[in-house]
C-alpha cells in the first residue's frame, strides 16, 4: 500500500545530508568537546562549527546558541531559567504566556508557579482565528513580569502569531520582562533571523525540519540573563549543564541549512497544496477549515468535521495509507480535547473531530490528490454515505 | 486490549484461528491512576504486546464518555446511598456500546475481549455462559448483553483457565505472560481507595451507627456514603459481643443501623423496570431464575415476579443487596447461562 505521510508537523522525514554530517560523530571516538586533547580539541572545533552556523541562519551571536535536547527542553530552559533568575531580585514572579501554547511551556510555567507561592501564570486571551489578543496581553504585563512567551506558529493550527506586536507592547511597559517564542512550528516556514529580532529567546528543535530527535537550540539575545534548568558542569557558558552532544548539534545545523536554501521553493509549492486542500475540504460534509482566513504557515491545514470522531477518522485514513493526526494527543497515543481549540471557542462537538494535515518539501502533487479522494471517502463513510 | 494478559492472549488466540486482528486500547480515565486499565505503562504494554503480534493498534479515547457514563453516575449514586458497580456500567455503555458501534463504522464483523466468559450458540441464539474458570468467571460484569450483542462478541479465552491463559502468553512470548491481576477499580488510586477519591468530588456524610437490636449508638461512621448494606468490615460488634452487620444507611438523618445477621436478611429484592435486561427471551412472572448479586457471589434460586413492580423471591433468606447493586440472572436448569440482569432498587 501506498504511503501519504502527513505529518511533518509530528516529526519531518529525516533529511540523508543531515544523516550523513552526523555520522562523523557517531562512531568511534568521539571527543568530550570539554576536554583538552586532541580528540576533545576535534569534537570541539566541530561543535562551534555547528554553533556558529546555527547562529548565522537564526540571526543571532554564536554565544547566544545553546544546545539543548529538543524543543521541549529549550522552552523549559527559557521558563524556567528566566523566571528561577527573576526570583534573585524580585518579591513577585509573573510568567505571561498564551493560552495556546505547547504544553512544553504551559506545563513548565504551572510547575513553577505549583513550587513557587511568589511566582504565578497569566494567560493571554486568543481570538476565534487563534491569533494571540494584545489588549489582553497588555493588561497582564507589569513590573513583576519575567518572561512573556508567545509561540511563533501554533503547532495544531499553524496560524501566525504577531511577534512585533507582542515585543512592542512588552516594551511599552516599563520592567525588566524578557520575551520568549516556540519557534518549533515555525522554523520549517518562518525566516528565523525575522523571528529572532522581535525576540529576547527562541526555541527551535531539529526534527520538525529533517532533523534528528532530542536536539535542538535555545537562542538568547546577548544581555537576556537566565540560570540554567541542569546546573551542573557548566556547559554553554554556564547555562546548560551536561556534556553537549556533538552529533545532534550538527544534525541541527544541517537540518537548518537545508532547510534554509529551499525554502522559498518549498513554501511557494506548499502554499499551492494548502490553498487546494482548503478548497476541496470546504465541500466535504460538516467540515470547516480552522482559520481558513487567518495568516497560516504553508504547511498545516487543520480542520474540524462535525459530528465525526477524531479517532475514527484517523483509523480508517490509516487503514487507506494516510497518516495524519489530531495534533492534540496524550502520552498514551489517544487523542485528547485540544485546549487550542478550547481557547478559541471552537464547540466540543466540533473540536472532538479535529484532524491535522501537515505537509512539508518531500510531499508531492500525488500525495495531495491521493489525500482529497481518500479523506472524500472516509468522510462520507462514515457519514453513512458510502 | 487493557494492557493485562488475558486480552493479549484473546488476541493471540484469534490470530491463530486466522482472524484478521486489530488492537485496540481504551483510554478511559483521564485522572490519576495506580491500577486498572487506564494508565499509559498499560497502554505501552497492549502496544507491545500488538507488536509482538504483529497486528496494528489505535488507542481510542473514551474518557468523556467514561466520565459521563461510569464516573459521574459512581459518585451520584454514593452519594445518593447507593453501591454502583462501575466495571458493569463501563461494559454497558462504553465497551458493549460505544465500541461496538465504532467497531461496525469502521469496518469490523466482530469486537473480542479477554473477558472470562462465553458466547455460545444454540439454535440460532447468542447465549452468554459462564468462563470455564469458575474462580475467574465474569459473566456477572457482562451481563446486561443482549442476544444481538452476543451475536458479534468473541470471548476467545473463555474457555480456558486462568493458567491455561498464562501458558499461553508464555508460549507466545507476550510481555505481559507475568503480569499480575488488576483488582480494583481502574479510576481509584488503590492506595487511596474510594473515601479519598468521593472526597475530591464531594463532601461525604457523619453518621451515627445505631444497633438496632438495643437501641444503643455504638460509634460514628465519617463516610456513611461509604457504608454498604450487608457490610460488617468496619462495623464493631455489639455490646452482646456478637457480630453487627449494615441493615440500612440513611443519609438525610444521618444514621447508619446495624443488627444481627439473622435480623439483617431479607427473602426478596426489588429492582426499577427500566433497569431490567433479557439476554434473549423475557423472562414472566413466576420464572425461576438462580441470581447472583456480587461478581462472585453465591447464585440464589429465586423467582421472578411482575405484579404491577418487578421483584425477585428468594427461596431463602440471604444478605441484603445494597441499592445500586446488579443482580445477574442465570437458568436454574443450566446454571451457566445468563438470562438477564437488573438493578437492585432495595431490598
Amino acid at each position: 500500500m501506498s504511503e501519504y505521510y502527513f505529518d511533518h508537523a509530528a516529526s519531518a522525514p529525516r533529511r540523508d545530508e543531515v544523516t550523513e554530517a552526523m555520522a562523523r560523530w557517531q562512531h568511534g571516538v568521539v571527543g568530550n568537546p570539554s576536554g583538552s586533547h586532541r580528540a576533545a580539541r576535534e569534537a570541539r572545533r566541530a561543535l562551534e562549527e555547528a554553533r556558529d552556523e546555527v547562529a548565522e541562519l537564526v540571526g543571532s551571536k554564536p554565544g547566544g546558541v545553546i544546545f539543548t535536547a529538543g524543543g521541549t527542553e529549550s522552552c523549559q530552559l527559557a521558563i524556567v531559567g528566566t523566571a528561577h533568575r527573576f526570583r534573585h531580585t524580585h518579591e513577585r514572579c509573573e510568567i505571561v504566556v498564551s493560552r495556546i501554547e505547547h504544553h512544553a511551556i504551559l506545563d513548565a510555567a504551572e510547575m513553577m508557579a505549583g513550587d513557587c507561592d511568589d511566582v504565578v501564570v497569566r494567560y493571554v486571551e486568543v481570538d476565534a482565528d487563534g491569533v494571540v489578543d494584545l489588549d489582553s496581553l497588555r493588561g497582564l504585563v507589569n513590573k513583576d513580569t519575567a518572561i512573556v512567551s508567545v509561540m511563533a506558529v501554533n503547532n495544531e493550527t499553524g496560524v501566525r502569531q504577531p511577534l512585533d506586536g507582542v515585543n512592542s507592547v512588552v516594551r511599552a511597559i516599563p520592567g525588566e520582562a524578557l520575551t520568549h517564542t516556540d519557534a518549533v512550528a515555525a522554523a520549517p516556514w518562518l525566516s528565523l533571523p525575522v523571528v529572532t529580532a522581535a525576540m529576547d529567546m527562541v526555541s527551535i528543535c531539529a526534527h520538525k525540519i529533517g532533523g534528528p530527535v532530542n536536539s535542538g537550540a535555545l537562542v538568547v539575545r546577548h544581555d537576556a540573563a537566565i540560570d540554567p534548568v541542569t546546573p551542573g558542569g557548566g556547559q554553554e557558558r554556564g547555562r546548560r549543564g551536561g556534556t553537549v552532544d556533538v552529533a545532534a548539534a550538527v544534525g541541527l545545523a544541517a537540518a537548518l541549512r537545508i532547510t534554509n536554501a529551499e525554502l522559498t521553493e518549498v513554501t511557494d509549492r506548499v502554499l499551492d497544496y494548502q490553498e487546494k486542500l482548503t478548497a476541496a475540504f470546504s465541500f466535504l460534509p460538516g467540515c470547516v477549515v480552522t482559520s481558513a482566513g487567518a495568516a497560516r504557515v504553508p504547511g498545516t491545514v487543520h480542520a474540524t468535521f462535525e459530528g465525526l470522531a477524531s479517532d475514527e477518522i484517523l483509523f480508517l485514513l490509516d487503514q487507506s495509507g494516510v497518516c495524519a493526526s489530531a495534533a492534540a494527543s496524550c502520552s498514551s497515543g489517544a487523542t485528547t480535547q485540544s485546549h487550542v481549540l478550547a481557547a478559541m471557542g471552537v464547540a466540543p462537538q466540533r473540536a472532538r473531530g479535529s484532524i491535522r494535515f501537515s505537509m512539508g518539501g518531500e510531499t508531492t502533487d500525488a500525495d495531495v490528490d491521493a489525500l482529497i479522494s481518500i479523506l472524500s471517502s472516509v468522510i462520507y463513510r462514515l457519514h453513512g454515505e458510502a | 486490549m487493557s494492557g493485562g494478559v488475558d486480552s493479549s492472549t484473546a488476541a493471540a488466540l484469534l490470530l491463530e484461528e486466522g482472524h484478521e486482528v486489530v488492537g485496540a486500547t481504551l483510554k478511559l480515565w483521564g485522572g490519576v491512576s495506580d491500577s486498572g486499565c487506564c494508565s499509559v505503562a498499560d497502554v505501552e504494554d497492549a502496544r507491545r504486546v500488538a507488536q509482538t503480534l504483529g497486528i496494528d493498534h489505535h488507542v481510542f479515547n473514551y474518557t468523556e464518555e467514561f466520565e459521563r457514563h461510569v464516573v459521574a453516575p459512581f459518585v451520584e449514586g454514593h452519594l445518593a446511598g447507593q453501591s454502583p458497580n462501575p466495571c458493569i456500567e463501563c461494559n454497558r455503555h462504553i465497551k458493549f456500546d460505544l465500541l461496538f458501534e465504532r467497531a461496525l463504522r469502521l469496518g469490523f464483523d466482530a469486537v473480542a475481549t479477554g473477558h472470562h466468559a462465553r458466547v455460545v450458540e444454540r439454535e440460532g441464539v447468542h447465549l452468554l455462559v459462564r468462563g470455564a474458570d469458575d474462580r475467574k468467571d465474569q459473566s456477572y460484569v457482562l451481563g446486561y448483553l443482549r442476544e444481538d450483542q452476543l451475536a458479534l462478541l468473541l470471548l476467545p479465552i473463555g474457555h480456558l483457565t486462568k493458567g491455561e491463559v498464562r501458558g499461553h502468553a508464555e508460549r507466545l512470548g507476550l510481555c505481559t505472560w507475568d503480569k499480575p491481576d488488576s483488582q480494583d477499580v481502574c479510576f481509584i488510586e488503590a492506595s487511596k481507595g474510594r473515601e479519598v477519591f468521593l472526597r475530591q468530588r464531594a463532601t461525604l456524610t457523619t453518621a451515627s451507627i445505631v444497633d438496632v437490636v438495643t437501641g444503643e449508638r455504638l460509634g460514628e461512621s465519617a463516610a456513611a456514603e461509604l457504608m454498604t448494606v450487608g457490610q460488617r468490615r468496619g462495623v464493631l460488634a455489639g455490646r452482646d459481643g456478637e457480630k453487627r452487620y449494615v441493615s440500612r444507611v440513611d443519609l438525610a438523618n444521618r444514621r447508619v443501623e446495624v443488627g444481627r445477621l439473622e435480623e439483617i436478611l431479607v427473602t426478596s429484592l426489588s429492582f426499577d423496570e427500566r433497569s431490567l435486561s433479557f439476554s434473549h427471551a423475557e423472562l414472566h412472572d413466576g420464572a425461576t431464575v438462580l441470581a447472583q448479586c456480587s461478581a462472585h457471589g453465591r447464585p440464589i434460586p429465586a423467582t421472578l415476579r411482575h405484579d404491577g413492580s418487578w421483584r425477585l423471591e428468594l427461596h431463602a433468606p440471604a444478605r441484603p443487596v445494597a441499592a445500586g447493586q446488579s443482580v445477574v440472572l442465570y437458568r436454574v436448569d443450566d446454571p451457566a447461562v445468563v438470562v438477564g440482569a437488573a438493578i437492585v432498587s432495595s431490598a
